[in-house]
């Protein structure tokens, strides 16, 4: 074989120094409290919420009991609801934005995030000051006679669901809008002139060359409505619950870690099952996070 | 996505800007409370529950600076309390119901009461545990309907499970709120360690949270119309029944109500007890106390304290109700504890 | 030409029907902000329905120490794990892009984690492991559980401004005599400025806003904002939180437009020369 070795590295500090301080944080605060979170989720609990170090799978039990396993189901409906409900809004905003000249566009994306620069909490609360029994949304049908008693709107899961599309929309929004600004326009030209309809080049086209951008937006809506629990809290009024509220419940009032823990690591797993799902299509560092 | 974060660049002026403004500020802060170190006073209780004025009135005599966080749950008080909580505070604000597991858990200091000579004031009646805390306000947690809205008459907790208030009620929370209300509708003690009856409690509960629209925010959702019945604390209640005349007490005929009491104690190592002690003798001053009384109308144990507050707190329709000697105070359950939070966290996860 | 103009006119029409959409869209993300703004001025203890006019809460806000103090908090939190996630962030960048080692490639996927994985998962672990060894909880457990999110969005953001040709440019720097140091403040950090610019902001923006972290990791005598609104929602937030907030999104705006003009004036200026 060839002769040539490659000169071997004579200063390593450069390399630690550089590559060292990010390896060490994400080993410490990352895989580290992860693995510690499967570990304490297969442990006891102690009778005042401390961790009892026995191997147990008490808490994983719990978690198939049926009035908990509900609320998984009822948090996957919401995520799943809120995801579909943020693409389809979300796409056609994209392309729209997409298609204008340079300039608008760059607008039209600052007018996008400028509310995510206001607190999300405040923005959360305007729905209730809206929609609630004297709010001006009632007062509007009732004034103008088209309902004749006040609709309760809040405390609804219907309005949690506004909440998270609102707060969840330009997630979707801008992955999308990336893959279909790259989209070339002569491509969809041609295809036209060729004498397909714009749903076949929509079909053969648009969409499988933006797949890529849809898959982001729809891990960037659909794992944090799973895990979220200010819109629940905001809007739900103690009643809506999500797996994010029992999570934060175990380690606040309630003080069950492990099955708090046990809660985290199916989070986990559902993000790890969709991230493999999409590593089939794309590469993992091509994913639009921003 | 780069020509994406090139745009978003466009703010990052405007940040840099705003953060400048902060830090200098930020800094300034931390300073101030390393060179006063010995005039800083740390507390931890429940959100708008103290005036404002009062806490700069002190801060003003005292040459001090009044550190005040909130908590969102009693549990958070007793975390705080058993996780060493003297590091970090000085007076931490909890209820009657913990005292005696804080006090034999060594969590909490002895209180030198003739530092707190103004503590004579209360009334020996509400003081529990005395020599380890000090009462503040108290509250009475009762029903409360819209005479005009409400379909039905309550007078007792058993008329809240009726399908007639579905979606009607806003109600406060907490496993220890909640369960006694059950208990005592089910003939049971309020403070039951029984495991059955909690559970049957359970069952009561759950029809009770079909009934529920809301947990807290119980002023808001009677005077805004979104619920008819509220099951809320006496100043909550004032608040509403100042917004809305039609807002009445439900006349109970047997159920026995609870009677809530939050204090201060001082956790075990608080660094700045002398300032501690000076300010729990500033609110327990009658003076001082009547006009916090004004601004949040809650029962309060400080007898001479009432007996200076205005008239119209003494006339607040809120504390005008005929069985204020029913009551019963929450009381330590010990390990039965994680019983009523699994049934608890139950009833929330449920449908 | 019929064909033609029939053709134009559908174009028109779709794309009328795109800004309607548009708009729409964006009634729907500002309708919130508006009502927001709109009850700062609300005359009321709390915000329970709309009872008059007042400008009041705008001189309130400066009596309320908590509020105010919660801000600065927040803005110190924000501005201090910005300058930590973005100073490990752009040597991280460039290390992982220049160097090959054993386990880089794991290193890249963990990077991912802190990105996807719910937010409250990675807070509950942290809590976890800050409790197992004693770390008492405060500005350091806050900060650490900002950065965690935060340098993951850096390193991402900064490694996609790292061009091809910059090895290049470095290794002329160093030939030229200038040493690692200096080409990394002469060469490499001027090239990838934008870049760190952008990750500067997004971890601001990240760190200010966040509330699921603060909450779970601040056990301190100081909460963020963020944490004190959610704190404040059981019994009510009071309208001079949203005369805080309206005033914050001003600033935000007024900033922003003066940036533009500013940018603007240089290009110019930069063109007439």
């Amino acid at each position: 074989m060839s002769t040539y070795t490659a000169p071997k590295k004579k200063n390593l500090l450069p390399k630690i120094a550089m590559a060292g301080p990010v390896s060490v944080w994400m080993i410490l605060f990352v895989t580290i409290p992860m693995l510690y979170v499967i570990f304490i989720s297969f442990m006891s609990r102690g009778v005042f919420g401390d961790v009892v170090y026995e191997f147990s799978t008490e808490s994983y039990s719990t978690i198939l009991d049926p009035t908990y396993f509900q609320v998984i189901l009822k948090s996957l409906k919401a995520a799943g609801l809120t995801t579909v409900l943020c693409l389809l809004i979300g796409y056609p905003f994209a392309y729209i934005i997409a298609r204008k000249p340079k300039d608008v566009a760059a607008k039209m994306i600052t007018l996008l995030m400028i509310p995510f620069w206001t607190n999300s909490l405040m923005r959360l609360n305007s729905w209730l000051l809206l929609f609630q029994t004297s709010g001006p949304v009632n007062n509007f049908l009732v004034n103008t006679g088209i309902v004749d008693k006040p609709i309760s709107f809040i405390y609804t899961d219907e309005l949690v669901l506004i909440g998270l599309i609102t707060n969840m929309l330009p997630f979707a929004v801008l992955p999308m809008y990336s893959t279909i600004e790259k989209l070339e326009k002569s491509m969809l030209e041609a295809s036209a002139d060729l004498g397909a309809n714009p749903r076949t080049t929509f079909c053969r086209i648009t969409l499988p060359i933006t797949f890529p951008g849809i898959f982001s937006a729809i891990i960037l809506t659909f794992i944090p409505s799973l895990g979220i629990y200010t819109v629940t809290d905001m809007l739900g009024g103690g009643k809506v619950l999500f797996i994010g509220n029992i999570i934060k419940n175990q380690f606040g009032s309630i003080r069950n870690w492990p099955l708090g823990a046990a809660l985290s690591v199916l989070l986990i797993v559902v993000t790890m099952l969709l991230i493999f799902i999409y590593t089939r299509f794309a590469k993992i560092e091509d994913m639009e996070v921003v | 996505m780069k020509k994406l974060l090139a745009m978003l660049l466009v703010g990052v002026m405007t940040l840099s800007l705003a953060a400048c403004g902060g830090s200098t500020d930020a800094d300034t802060a931390t300073d101030d409370t390393s060179a006063e170190a010995s005039t800083e006073l740390n507390i931890y209780m429940w959100q708008q529950y103290i005036s404002d004025d009062l806490i700069a009135a002190f801060e003003e005599e005292n040459n001090c600076t009044v550190n005040l966080s909130y908590m969102s749950d009693n549990a958070d008080a007793i975390n705080k309390l058993t996780a060493g909580g003297g590091d970090e505070y000085d007076l931490i604000m909890t209820c009657d119901a913990y005292m005696e597991s804080l006090i034999a858990g060594g969590y909490v200091e002895e209180i030198n009461l003739d530092n707190v000579p103004n503590s004579a004031n209360i009334n020996d009646a509400y003081w529990v545990s005395k020599g380890y805390c000090v009462p503040y306000l108290m509250n009475y947690i009762y029903v409360v309907y819209d005479s005009e809205t409400c379909p039905i008459e309550i007078t007792g907790y058993n008329d809240l499970i009726d399908p007639a208030l579905k979606g009607q009620i806003s109600t406060i929370d907490g496993a220890r709120n909640l369960f006694p209300m059950a208990l005592v509708a089910l003939g049971y003690d309020p403070n039951s360690t029984n495991e059955e009856e909690i559970a049957a409690a359970y069952e009561w509960l759950v029809k009770f949270n079909e009934n529920v629209a809301a947990y807290g925010n119980a002023e808001q959702n009677l005077t805004n119309g979104t619920v008819s019945v509220a099951v809320t604390y006496d100043g909550n209640a004032s608040w509403a029944m100042a917004e809305k005349d039609t807002i009445k007490i439900a006349d109970f005929t047997d159920d026995a109500i609870q009677l809530g009491m939050d204090l201060y104690v001082i956790p075990t190592g608080a660094k700045h007890v002398d300032l501690a002690e000076k300010f729990l003798n500033y609110i327990c001053d009658p003076e001082v106390m009547a006009k916090n009384l004004d601004e949040f109308p809650y029962s309060c144990p400080n007898d001479a304290a009432v007996a200076a507050a205005s008239e119209t707190y003494q006339n607040d329709p809120a504390r005008q109700f005929d069985y204020k000697e029913n009551v019963f105070f929450q009381e330590d359950v010990g390990d039965a504890i994680t019983i009523y939070n699994d049934y608890y966290q139950k009833l929330k996860v449920g449908e | 030409m019929d064909a033609m103009s029939r053709r134009a006119k559908k174009e028109r029409r779709n794309r009328i029907l795109g800004d309607v959409y548009a708009i729409l869209v964006y009634a729907v993300l500002y309708i919130p902000i508006a009502v927001m703004m709109a009850f700062s001025f609300n005359n009321q203890r709390y915000n329970y329905y709309w009872n008059g006019f007042t400008t009041q809460w705008y001189g309130k806000l400066l009596n309320n120490s908590a509020l105010l103090s919660s801000l600065w908090y927040s803005l110190f939190i924000a501005i201090l794990s910005t300058v930590i996630s973005v100073a490990i962030g752009t040597i991280g960048a460039l290390g992982l892009k220049k160097y090959e080692f054993r386990g880089k490639k794991a290193i890249n996927n963990m990077l991912y984690i802190p990105i996807i994985v719910p937010e409250i998962v990675m807070a509950v672990a942290l809590l976890v492991i800050f409790m197992n060894v004693g770390l008492s909880l405060g500005l350091g457990s806050i900060l650490i559980g900002h950065c965690t999110f935060c340098i993951p969005y850096a390193v991402v953001t900064i490694k996609g401004r790292i061009s091809g040709d910059s090895n290049t440019l470095e290794e002329a720097s160093m030939d030229l005599g200038a040493n690692r140091v200096q080409t990394f403040f002469r060469v490499t950090l001027p090239n990838i400025f934008p870049g760190v610019m952008s990750a500067a902001f997004l971890s601001f923006t990240l760190s200010f806003d966040d509330v699921v972290m603060s909450n779970m990791l601040a056990g301190a005598r100081q909460s963020t904002l963020p944490v004190l609104i959610l704190s404040m929602n059981k019994s009510g937030i009071t309208p001079d939180v949203n005369a805080l907030t309206t005033i914050m999104i001003l600033v935000i705006v007024a900033a922003m437009i003066l940036n533009n003009i500013i940018q603007g004036a240089l290009k110019k200026k930069r063109a007439n020369y």
